[in-house]
């Protein structure tokens, strides 16, 4: 990186902090620690809720995503405004009615401690260890391309944002995230400008837009469906997508700390449904116009020579070994044939779309695409078997890649802030809600109920570090674990049916008590991990499979095993 | 469902807003479709 790369990196950084400290004045207890005092207008839980979901990760493998395998992945989020309405109508008007701080207390108000204190541990378990794996994902991308110790980019990434989510608790995370989307966004709308701007002189918008859609990446709506019927293991398609995105939605927004203590900031019903069903509106097209992005990188790299891998690391390993000769060789076909696709993309170009000598080039185009794909796979393969299987992935490195070798100097170093920006973003959110949820459900219920505001305001700080020291532990321990990290990736499928069971029993099944959906979350849990572990099902599927156990499972168990029992069963 | 006497903006009630939620994503699938087969 440049000097002026970095100058904008630490500018941008250093005023993010001295931002979120500055708006650290809360009052000195829970209420204004954890939830801002309960003042939040609609927009700016919006953009809390909005920076809370959207983690590097989010900016650095969607347009990857959109580059290797097209746009179909934005269908995974077609489920999440039928899950803002169906918050809007049953979760907000309860939550802000008991004037809750953890969405887990309501779960003692309607069965009982137990089933409160069960859930809230999910929670703490999935959010800490994903937590941790949010700040190493984008640390070890960022370390590999630009050479920096791993632990102290851990350290950076993780580790920075605490000084004022400590110090400032709800407030200054809603604050801070409000700025960091505002220059994420401005960051990603230069950067999509530039890809088009580097594009040949007479290739337009459109243009790149119908050469990444001939070569299948405009694949925007998908059904899943061939001859051999629905595909179970098809992760994105518009079913998985409306239903599985739905439950994971409903669950995530519904049950996650991290989500909850956002819209529990609101001042009232009316700004936390705002929020909601804003974040309903816009989330979907932010989604397409971030993968956009990908099919814009992929079409810059029709007309330019693009790396056979874009992780540089596992390949300079290989030409170490005693496969350098083969990948030597895989290189320099993938080149030739890039240099092959280059003339026939131009030639496209300047054919009439839809007559036949495009519909011609463009079978020639796909041809080579087809022979480029199966050269890639072949390095993924010689990755897999001679360095690492966590390694043969690439996908997160494409657009950071090409930002690297290809923007200019300044905007590199405002590429890589936001990198930083999103993940303290979502960081944030997640240590202050695994600092409420550890106060309220577990410290001041069982280890001292009595104590005073000051002293509810310091514990809570407390908590917020210790959490936040340990999800940078998490990312330095998990370094180099490799192939763990993929299956903590899924943790949170997991857990979110189960949780999401737990609750829609709460809300919808008044005649249920809290012994039949304590059992049936412990049977539901052991369901989702079977299934995990013994099938290909799509992952987002294992959100449905929980919920569905649960509120399945708790019913025959209501109407059997405690049909005689009326203990557990509350009404709110 | 429980209901809250809070007004919502520009709409009567909060079902306009989630008509217009639900309705904005149909379009979008709608015009998503078109998309995938304008540029395919």
């Amino acid at each position: 990186m440049s000097t002026i790369d970095w100058a904008v990196l630490i500018l941008t950084l250093g005023g993010i902090i001295i931002y979120g400290v500055y708006k650290s004045r809360s009052s000195r207890n829970l209420e204004g620690y954890f939830l801002s005092n309960r003042e939040m207008p609609w927009w700016i839980v919006l953009l809390s809720i909005m920076g809370t979901q959207a983690s590097a990760v989010t900016f650095l493998s969607a347009p990857g995503q959109a580059y290797t395998d097209g746009m179909r992945f934005v269908q995974y989020y077609f489920g999440l405004p039928f899950a803002m309405v169906v918050l809007c109508i049953t979760f907000v008007p309860i939550f802000h009615k008991l004037k809750l701080y953890t969405a887990y207390e309501f779960l003692e108000k309607r069965f009982d401690v137990k089933t409160r204190t069960y859930t809230s541990f999910l929670f703490l378990l999935s959010r800490a260890l994903s937590t941790g794996i949010s700040v190493y994902a984008p640390a070890i991308i960022l370390s590999s391309l630009l050479g920096w110790n791993i632990y102290l980019t851990n350290i950076v990434m993780g580790g920075m944002l605490i000084i004022y989510t400590v110090t400032g608790g709800a407030r200054a995370v809603a604050y801070t995230q409000q700025l960091q989307l505002i220059i994420v966004f401005i960051g990603l709308i230069i950067a999509g400008y530039m890809v088009v701007h580097f594009l040949p002189a007479n290739v337009g918008f459109t243009d790149a837009l119908l050469i990444g859609g001939k070569m299948g990446k405009f694949n925007v709506i998908t059904t899943g469906i061939s001859e051999k019927g629905f595909d179970w293991t098809d992760r994105f398609n518009i079913f998985s997508g409306v239903i599985g995105g739905f439950f994971l939605s409903l669950a995530y927004f519904g049950t996650d700390q991290s989500q909850v203590g956002r819209y529990l900031t609101a001042k009232s019903v009316r700004e936390s449904r705002m929020g909601l069903l804003m974040n309903g509106i816009v989330k979907v097209p932010m989604q397409f116009l971030i993968l956009l992005i990908g099919v814009l990188v992929f079409t810059f790299y029709q007309f330019n020579s693009a790396p056979v891998f874009f992780n540089d690391i596992p390949l300079s390993q290989l030409r170490e070994s005693d496969k350098a000769d083969s990948l030597k060789l895989l290189e320099d076909s993938y080149s030739s044939l890039s240099k092959e696709k280059q003339k026939l993309v131009a030639d496209f170009v300047q054919q009439p779309n839809g007559s036949a000598e495009s519909d011609r080039v463009t079978d020639q185009m796909l041809d080579i695409q087809e022979k480029q794909n199966s050269l890639r796979e072949e390095v993924k393969q010689l990755v897999e078997k001679n360095v690492s299987k966590s390694e043969s992935n690439d996908t997160n490195y494409i657009f950071i890649r090409f930002v690297l070798d290809h923007l200019p100097a300044g905007l590199v170093g405002l590429l890589i802030a936001i990198i930083f920006l999103a993940a303290w973003g979502s960081i944030a959110a997640a240590l202050n809600s695994l600092a409420s949820a550890t106060v309220v459900d577990f410290h001041k219920k069982f280890i001292n109920k009595n104590l005073t505001d000051e002293q509810d305001f310091r514990v809570s700080r407390w908590y917020t570090l210790l959490w936040g020291v340990f999800c940078v532990a998490v990312a330095i321990f998990v370094t180099g674990l490799g192939s763990l990290i993929e299956a903590v990736n899924v943790l949170g499928s997991w857990f979110y049916g189960v949780m999401l069971g737990i609750f829609l029993v709460a809300f919808y099944m008044k005649k249920i008590g809290g012994n039949a959906v304590f059992v049936a979350a412990i049977v539901g849990e052991i369901i989702v991990i079977g299934t995990y572990a013994f099938t290909d099902i799509g992952w987002l599927w294992l959100n449905v499979i929980g919920a569905v156990a649960v509120v399945f499972l708790a019913w025959i168990l209501q109407v059997t095993i405690f049909a005689s029992s009326k203990q557990g069963v509350k009404q709110i | 469902m429980p209901e809250t006497d809070e007004k919502p903006p520009l709409f009567k009630t909060w079902k306009g807003w989630y008509a217009l939620v639900i309705g904005l994503l149909l379009l979008q699938i709608i015009l998503f479709a078109q998309l995938t087969k304008l540029f395919s």
